[in-house]
């Protein structure tokens, strides 16, 4: 397992066993799951009292406030817009309690539609949270656009320019609390999107250089249409000086800055763009999760080694003693009979 | 085996089987005690702490050897290059000092300036055999500098594969 799938399963199957129930059940059953996800998201799905056939799904996502002002709301409007018969997004007034968004599915209603109408709407509600995060790096791009075409034709290299491009706004999203976040800059040929990450421990901190730096030199050697990386320890980047808190905390130490550089070749419209979005988000959970996989394989070697080392040691006792050091009484010749004791 | 390991790990084994001639000897200070006197503050009784020597390969590869009537310390500094090595020698020791007990002559907390240390007392050479013993701590050597440079060699490998698995679908 290489890669870390965007949609939540969770999610997918309990829809699934909701909205494709087996022949022979009757009615709707009630329901109440909470659905845990990356960086601190939760999911609530629910039936809504005694109206069963009604199925209350909420998110509650750290970085909502952020998300917020960047136009989640009319993104997911946008996005869930084409489910309307079956898919009720509930006004902010009602949403549920401690969750940030709440829709409202009607079971009954998707009970008409074709399978494949009930399919996609599970798909895209088991993206939800991808959905959710999409949405500034969605604004970012549309900012992207706007700037290529207002400089398609300037000199970009004008120092008045530059500065304007300087000046332009970074959007952050502070998606694991104040330590952990995600910068987008967009330019007029490029975005630049950078995570600020924070390693638990010395051993985490070490794979973790190990690997960026791997990151760094892959586009180097073999996927040269990738996106560029970069890497810094410690000081953030000066696109987003200004805007990352000096916050002396002692774990300032412990952090790391990972800049992607996307190129217009990546932020294609369509396919290649939802695919860039999608992709670019779980980069710190692919990242922290490798760093644990291959912690995990290191501790199994070392048991191994050590077991290997312990043969060797044992050994060096006569035969006759087993593994604790005692005296191995009762052996027997190869027809069975004892030795005389 | 490269040029200059096999010299040193026949000097290491050579005076190891000279220093691991031991002996039952009961403590002269105290009455009715049998103490590995190598561990033993020696002030009253220097007499029984014969000289140590260090034999080394280089400056961050060497190894310590502490004799005394009746028991012997070795000491291990493993080679480390870099941070890497450094972190997984630390976690490596660290791993077989906490089965310290499966071990018999493992010591629990490394002498300062090394990585890990061993100590054979009497009892053990009258349990075991002491060529063996002699032949694990050589193999140990051995075995150590090969599993850490596999272990780091992994770690750039898996580094480079899954840097390469997400770079990869951007386009």
């Amino acid at each position: 397992m290489l890669q870390i799938e965007q949609t939540n399963l969770l999610i997918q199957t309990t829809l699934t066993d909701k909205i494709f129930p087996e022949k022979d059940a009757k009615g709707y059953k009630s329901i109440d799951r909470i659905i845990s996800d990356f960086d601190f998201t939760t999911y609530h799905i629910s039936t809504l009292g005694e109206e069963k056939h009604l199925l209350l799904i909420s998110i509650y996502l750290k970085c909502w406030d952020d998300l917020e002002s960047y136009g989640v709301v009319k993104y997911l409007q946008d996005k869930y817009v084409q489910f309307e018969e079956a898919l009720t997004i509930l006004p902010s007034g009602d949403v549920e309690n401690n969750y940030n968004y709440s829709f409202v599915l009607d079971l009954a209603k998707l009970e008409g539609q074709s399978d494949e109408y009930k399919q996609s709407v599970i798909d895209s509600l088991a993206l939800l949270k991808r959905n959710c995060m999409a949405a500034p790096l969605e604004k970012a791009f549309a900012r992207y656009d706007e700037l290529a075409q207002q400089y398609a034709n300037s000199n970009t290299y004008a120092e008045e320019i530059q500065a304007e491009l300087q000046s332009e706004k970074v959007l952050v999203i502070n998606y694991r609390g104040i330590d952990e976040s995600i910068y987008i800059k967009p330019s007029f040929d490029r975005v630049t999107v950078i995570f600020s990450t924070i390693f638990q421990d010395e051993t985490d901190k070490i794979f973790g250089k190990v690997f960026l730096q791997e990151f760094v030199d892959a586009r180097k050697r073999s996927v040269q249409t990738a996106p560029q990386v970069l890497y810094s320890h410690k000081e953030p980047p000066l696109d987003i000086a200004h805007v990352v808190k000096s916050n002396n905390n002692t774990d300032a130490d412990n952090k790391g800055y990972i800049t992607f550089v996307l190129f217009p070749r990546h932020l294609v419209r369509g396919d290649k763009r939802e695919n860039c979005i999608t992709h670019i988000q779980v980069f710190r959970n692919y990242f922290h999760y490798h760093i644990k996989c291959s912690k995990a394989y290191m501790h199994s070697r070392m048991r191994f080694r050590v077991k290997e080392f312990l043969k060797i040691l044992n050994r060096a006792k006569p035969e006759n003693i087993d593994n604790d050091g005692s005296r191995i009484e009762n052996r027997k010749t190869a027809s069975g009979r004892r030795f005389a004791q | 085996m490269s040029q200059s390991l096999k010299p040193y790990l026949t000097a290491v084994r050579s005076s190891l089987t000279a220093a691991i001639c031991l002996e039952d000897f009961s403590s002269q200070i105290v009455e009715r005690h049998n103490r590995p006197e190598i561990e033993v503050d020696n002030t009253h009784t220097p007499e029984l702490i014969l000289n140590p020597m260090i034999i080394a390969r280089n400056e961050n590869e060497k190894i310590l050897i502490e004799p005394s009537i009746n028991s012997v310390r070795v000491s291990i500094k493993i080679k480390q290059a870099d941070e890497i090595e450094q972190i997984l020698v630390h976690k490596f020791t660290r791993f077989l000092t906490s089965r310290a007990e499966n071990f018999f002559i493992l010591r629990r907390v490394p002498i300062k300036g090394y990585d890990i240390s061993f100590l054979i007392t009497n009892f053990h050479t009258e349990q075991m055999l002491k060529d063996k013993l002699v032949d694990f701590i050589i193999e140990f050597m051995e075995d150590v500098d090969k599993e850490i440079s596999e272990m780091k060699l992994f770690l750039n490998a898996r580094a480079r594969v899954i840097a390469e698995a997400y770079l990869t679908p951007f386009d």
